[in-house]
């Protein structure tokens, strides 16, 4: 009874438009309520589910990537893929994969890299007879790159919701398949393209391909800083945030020397905005989360599936599925906080481990980033792109099999997520 | 009516104006633990107590400015397909769960307030209370955004035509 009640009010809620974050919270303190237990316990499960050590690497990375925007290293970026790749077929086109490549290993965040290429990349693009919503589906499907290649701040919290997991091993275990999916986008682009009659660009040849190398080096050099300081074990994950941040802040400042006082301002409120979403919503799903333990919704849901069916294949395509469907209508942060306690123990039964199913969520949620009716990329690129997004999604398809690809590749070969990780780590 | 507009707009700002602040804090005080531990060899312990309380400031301020500014993630699409008079109901509804929400926290973390208080954070020497405060002030301004939607969604019916 007390579950049909705490979902109850949590799906009314939300068709209500209730902020997600909230609808947690209205559950949770309903929820304790029916079940007559002490109300500061939720209030404090909501407290004590943001005092944790490692989430304070969030506003860091958010910090950064802000600053990465604002301060010019992501044109910086930009040139270098558009001198590496720009001379195939679509050029500008696989350009856009290879800078979110490169941009998603720094920011770690998926809407800004949407934001940030898709202003730079798409008026270039249209400018040079690419159709509008080939440049849409380009940049923003390429955007999840940003959630699967590390830095990322939705594997920090993936890593809590799952009780504490080591976030560098997770870091290690997305860089092959964040690879492996641009990789399928790139081909996807490049098949659009060269069906499209789209234009190439010249080959600026090799010295003008190291000097804006040189040029985007100090500002690659964020990530490295952020992803070496975690796998080298030297720093904390919260540690090399920051100082990823106060080098973002330097490189922008001084070396670029694009870094004003507006516009540090401005990504000082952005991380103020987007800190706080995440953290409200970490810290409801905190009290949700104790709820759904004492009701042993976990146990019991594992138990239901298994019933189902006891092949791994099977029950492995039922929850992707069932991401997909969720990552639809839902937003990332929240999905991971409220299905990991629950999926969780379903596939550590079958063997499988946390660390790749980790990287299989971020894919398959990342994938909900770009789908309508709720995708946060596909809205913000179809703003910034100034399309229509049923005219988008319309020819969105080769990208959304691409990475489906992907994620079928990463689903059912352990080595691709793990490999790195059994020859880093494993003795 | 306008001047209790102007009075929440300018809370908003206030609060957005303080954990900004408090972000800036953040990283600087990092800088000064990594310099400290890496460096001088001597990390400054009080560092990570104090992030960890300024993060709950950050959060409960930053996501009461998000209910005055509608920027968090609501799933909107169901209620917009609504026929008009049920959706106006839906945007009742989540005014009223805010409400609650807001009362709850203020409350709440009144009771918190009172059982830790007299009990200091270890490290840096202040009192826990100051874990529970923004719990509170953040709930009582989730409490008057929400009363403010409700209030004109009630009067004039603007959201429901």
């Amino acid at each position: 009874m007390s579950l049909v009640l705490l979902f109850g009010i949590f799906f009314l809620c939300l068709i209500a438009g209730v902020p997600v974050a909230f609808c947690l919270g209205i559950a949770a303190f309903a929820g304790f309520i029916y079940e007559g237990l002490p109300l500061f316990i939720a209030t404090q499960r909501i407290v004590s589910g943001i005092s944790i050590f490692s989430l304070l690497a969030i506003p860091f990375f958010i910090f950064a990537g802000e600053l990465m925007l604002q301060g010019g290293i992501a044109v910086r970026l930009v040139r270098l893929a558009s001198a590496a790749v720009g001379w195939m077929r679509g050029g500008l086109g696989v350009v856009n994969v290879a800078s979110s490549m490169l941009f998603g290993g720094i920011s770690g965040s998926a809407v800004a890299d949407t934001s940030a290429l898709g202003s730079i990349l798409m008026p270039v693009m249209k400018e040079k007879g690419y159709d509008g919503d080939y440049a849409v589906n380009v940049t923003v499907t390429s955007s999840i790159a940003g959630v699967v290649i590390p830095p990322s701040h939705n594997m920090i919290i993936y890593a809590i919701a799952a009780g504490g997991l080591p976030i560098s091993q997770l870091f290690l275990a997305g860089v092959i398949p964040g690879i492996l999916m641009c990789l399928c986008l790139a081909f996807a682009a490049w098949l659009v393209a060269v069906k499209r009659n789209y234009p190439s660009e010249d080959f600026p040849g090799f010295a003008p391909l190291m000097i804006s190398f040189i040029v985007a080096l100090p500002g690659l050099m964020t990530a490295v800083i952020i992803v070496g300081g975690v796998l080298s074990g030297i720093m904390t994950v919260t540690e090399s945030g920051a100082f990823g941040a106060i080098y973002a802040i330097l490189v922008t400042a001084l070396v670029y020397r694009e870094l004003t006082w507006d516009k540090f301002k401005q990504a000082v409120l952005v991380s103020v905005r987007i800190t706080s979403m995440a953290m409200i919503l970490i810290a409801c799903a905190s009290a949700f989360a104790y709820l759904l333990t004492l009701n042993r919704v976990p146990e019991l849901l594992a138990g239901f599936v298994l019933s189902i069916s006891e092949s791994e294949f099977v029950i492995l395509l039922l929850l992707n599925f069932t991401f997909l469907v969720l990552g639809m209508i839902m937003d990332m942060a929240a999905l991971i906080l409220i299905t990991t306690p629950i999926f969780l123990p379903i596939v550590m039964d079958l063997g499988m481990s946390p660390i790749q199913f980790g990287i299989i969520m971020m894919m398959n949620l990342g994938l909900g980033l770009t789908t309508p009716p709720v995708g946060a990329c596909l809205f913000v690129g179809c703003v910034v792109g100034n399309e229509r997004m049923e005219n988008v999604v319309k020819s969105i398809w080769p990208f959304y099999l691409a990475i489906l690809t992907a994620l079928m590749l990463v689903t059912y070969i352990p080595a691709v997520s793990l490999g790195l990780g059994w020859m880093v780590f494993d003795p | 009516m306008a001047a209790w507009q102007r009075g929440l707009d300018l809370l908003a700002q206030i609060a957005t104006a303080l954990a900004s602040v408090m972000i800036v804090v953040l990283i600087v005080i990092f800088g000064w633990l990594v310099y400290g531990r890496y460096i001088l060899n001597a990390t400054p312990t009080w560092v990570e107590q104090a992030a960890l309380l300024m993060v709950v400031w950050i959060t409960f301020l930053g996501a009461a400015v998000g209910v005055r500014r509608k920027t968090h993630l609501s799933v909107d699409f169901i209620r917009d397909a609504l026929p008009g008079p049920l959706r106006g109901a839906a945007l009742i509804i989540a005014s009223c769960a805010l409400l609650f929400f807001g009362a709850m926290l203020a409350w709440q973390g009144y009771v918190m307030f009172d059982r830790t208080a007299r009990r200091d954070i270890p490290l840096i020497g202040i009192s826990e209370g100051w874990r529970a405060v923004p719990v509170i002030i953040g709930g009582t301004m989730i409490f008057l955004f929400s009363l403010d939607d409700l209030a004109r969604r009630v009067f004039r019916k603007e959201d429901t035509a």
